[in-house]
């Protein structure tokens, strides 16, 4: 992974310095509180219901050992020994204190970590597939392109007050598992006619309150082209995204104010003028980013442990069930990727402890070369196992409630803090996920389900992404009750879909068997080997619709 | 109201902002006009003897400053609030056209963005009192290491040596 050098470790330091300057003249009364909120939020700084809330970066999804042991150190040290990892990769404190920071951050710069543009409308994290680098189908690794990306959004002078948060996300083929298309820009990686490795941009997705799938603006983009191509749509965006009314200000909007043609035409014309500015990439510059993201030092005898696995899977029907439900294919013969569940029976999904962090770190130096990427479904991934350690990995794992195979099934849900936290919230999330977990507890019936993405967001900002699940949950506030819309059909995968509301929302008590009587829907009427979201397509929602609202007897 | 210019603060300001009834008498003087008066006036105000700097926000029409750069010394960026990034674009837009007049910040204006706005190509920052101290140039420099190119450099990281 990339490893900082004096200069980015110099921007760091001098980054928590001014933070705490920052602090101490808003403490001392010299900086009025509106104008400390966005300084704070563009590090990352919430002031939440009950404490603030700190977002700390995990530049697209990935960490290594000494990183999440530190983690591990400031949950306990300044927070209540837990973290929360969310749909940006990133890793949210529920507890710090305001005063203390910019101790945090000083801490965290001793690991290369950092806070900064983890919130505020502002150049957010990039994010990118949890399998980088890993899966088979993959047109290039899309990591390096993230951290060149990610060099060129910090502390970007000029797009530092845009009229609304900005992200954007890149994939390197043609699976998507980074919600490409619900970003400000998704990038993919393509091939052209002529064989070159470029992108093709989206513009304009996004999610909150009007939902878009993004639009593409171009085809080709060649790859020395990126930043300057980024650079013109964030200088339109700057200068033509409104201003006047926060439900209105992402670019989504602008883009289907203008039309998607005359915002390109508005990108091409700026991008003409700077195409050849000293922005414009250099091999040498690509060269030394990709030589970070080289692949790990895998053993040739790796294969070997496919016997001994094999073995283990035939006498162990835990950890068979469990290798087939949390492990993926590898691209290198002899290794699997390794889905570390933070989806536990009756725990907050997407939380960990500092205990289960030091484990993890501990696991990954032992097993994983020492690496561990953060996932947009809120789980961890340690993506190359060889074979004869994933029972040993399976048996540490299990051993600290982070073996729970349920990855891909109804109980991995995708789920925002909610009520319980989040000052935006209008409704409880997490006793809701609870309800679900008691409800859905049989794993021969949620493998007979099959795979099937559940999302849920406590308000309209849907950080939760419920629009985009195959199930989607979105709770509201009727007369200070608690109620849940759902939608069916929605995806943020390569066949991106928003999902249609089936009806009026249902009281809180209802909603785990309201997914019952939809899965029952789903069980009459599926083809063979049919998944969920392919026969909501299939047949639509109104059968589901018709057996959700049928009149009681 | 305090001024800072190439990071120093100013004790003279040459440059007097005029409006519509006062503009006729200071015709062969340093003036700032708005905007308005500047699309108005154009040809009047092209033809003045002094030196001549325009005001504008990120609503008006940018266009019309960029076609009268030769003639203008001084143009004026106003933030409305401090959260309007409009003003960062169009200093950059400004010095990338040749624009080697003064880019004087305007509006709310305070410590936390002098060093993004220095970057972007404002050399000159009206303060209002209340936000001011002596101690705030320090503000400039905050952060050493730049990772992109900018107007004060247009170099990104992989091109400075």
């Amino acid at each position: 992974m990339y490893q900082y050098n004096e200069q980015d470790q110099s921007l760091i330091n001098d980054r928590v310095a001014q933070y705490r300057d920052q602090t101490r003249r808003f403490l001392a009364g010299e900086i009025p509180d509106e104008e400390f909120r966005a300084l704070r939020l563009m590090n990352g700084l919430y002031i939440q219901r009950q404490a603030p809330m700190l977002r700390i970066a995990v530049p697209y999804g990935l960490m290594n050992s000494t990183q999440v042991r530190k983690l591990a150190d400031i949950t306990r040290k300044y927070d209540k020994g837990y973290a929360h990892v969310t749909t940006r990769t990133n890793i949210q404190l529920n507890w710090p204190k305001l005063e203390e920071v910019p101790d945090i951050l000083a801490e965290l710069a001793e690991v290369q970590m950092h806070a900064i543009q983890t919130s505020g409308n502002c150049l957010r994290n990039t994010t990118t597939d949890h399998f980088a680098g890993i899966i088979p189908d993959e047109i290039e690794d899309p990591r390096p392109w993230c951290e060149i990306i990610r060099q060129w959004t910090t502390l970007h002078p000029e797009f530092a007050y845009l009229p609304r948060k900005f992200k954007i996300a890149v994939t390197g083929g043609p699976e998507d598992r980074a919600a490409s298309q619900v970003h400000d820009i998704g990038l993919h990686l393509v091939k052209n006619d002529a064989g070159e490795v470029g992108f093709e941009v989206l513009v304009g997705g996004g999610l909150g309150r009007t939902p878009h799938i993004g639009k593409v603006i171009r085809e080709f983009l060649p790859q020395k082209d990126l930043l300057t191509y980024l650079e013109a749509i964030l200088r339109v965006y700057n200068l033509n995204g409104r201003r006047d009314n926060k439900y209105k200000a992402r670019i989504k909007i602008l883009v289907s104010a203008l039309g998607v043609e005359e915002f390109a035409k508005l990108v091409e014309a700026e991008w003409d003028i700077i195409r050849d500015t000293e922005t414009r990439l250099t091999d040498e510059h690509i060269d030394r980013i990709k030589g970070f993201f080289e692949p790990q030092p895998y053993a040739a005898d790796a294969v070997d442990g496919l016997a001994v696995l094999e073995n283990q899977l035939e006498d162990d029907a835990e950890f068979r069930v469990w290798y087939e439900r949390n492990t993926r294919d590898h691209k290198v013969a002899g290794y699997r990727a390794v889905i570390v569940s933070l989806k536990p029976h009756l725990k907050a999904p997407g939380d960990i402890t500092d205990v289960q962090l030091d484990v993890v770190a501990d696991l990954a130096d032992r097993y994983n070369f020492g690496e561990i990427r953060s996932t947009h479904d809120q789980n961890l991934v340690l993506a190359h196992v060889a074979a004869g350690d994933l029972y040993n990995l399976w048996k540490s794992l299990n051993d600290n409630n982070l073996a729970r195979p349920n990855i891909g099934t109804l109980t991995d849900m995708i789920v925002c803090p909610g009520f319980d936290f989040c000052s935006l919230a209008n409704a409880h999330t997490l006793n809701v996920a609870d309800q679900i977990n008691q409800k859905f507890d049989d794993f021969d019936y949620l493998y007979d389900i099959g795979e099937i993405k559940l999302n849920m967001s406590g308000c309209i900002n849907a950080c939760a992404h419920h629009h985009v699940a195959h199930i989607g949950i979105l709770g509201v506030d009727k007369k200070g009750e608690d109620f849940y819309q759902i939608t069916l059909g929605g995806s943020s995968r390569e066949d991106a879909s928003l999902g249609k509301i089936i009806g009026k929302a249902v009281p809180q008590a209802d909603v785990a068997d309201t997914i019952e009587t939809i899965l029952q829907v789903y069980v009459e009427n599926r083809q063979e080997e049919e998944r969920f979201i392919d026969t909501v397509r299939r047949i639509g929602v109104a059968p589901f619709k018709e057996r959700v609202y049928a009149p009681v007897n | 109201m305090p001024l800072l210019i190439n990071r120093a603060v100013a004790t003279e300001d040459n440059w007097l902002l005029v409006d519509a009834e006062n503009v006729a008498a200071h015709l062969n003087e340093d003036i700032v006009v708005p905007f308005e008066l500047f699309a108005e006036q154009t040809e009047t105000l092209l033809a003045s003897e002094g030196g001549l700097g325009v005001q504008i926000n990120g609503d008006q029409d940018f266009d019309l400053v960029l076609q009268n750069l030769e003639r203008l010394s001084l143009v004026a960026v106003e933030f409305p609030a401090f959260t309007d990034g409009r003003g960062f674009s169009f200093a950059r837009i400004l010095r990338r056209s040749g624009f080697t007049g003064q880019i004087r910040a305007v509006g709310d204006v305070s410590q936390d963005r002098l060093e993004y706005m220095e970057r972007c190509g404002f050399d000159a920052f009206a303060i209002a009192d209340e936000r001011f101290s002596e101690s705030m140039v320090q503000a400039f420099g905050e952060v050493s290491v730049h990772y992109q190119g900018c107007a004060d450099d247009e170099r990104p990281i992989f091109r400075q040596q």
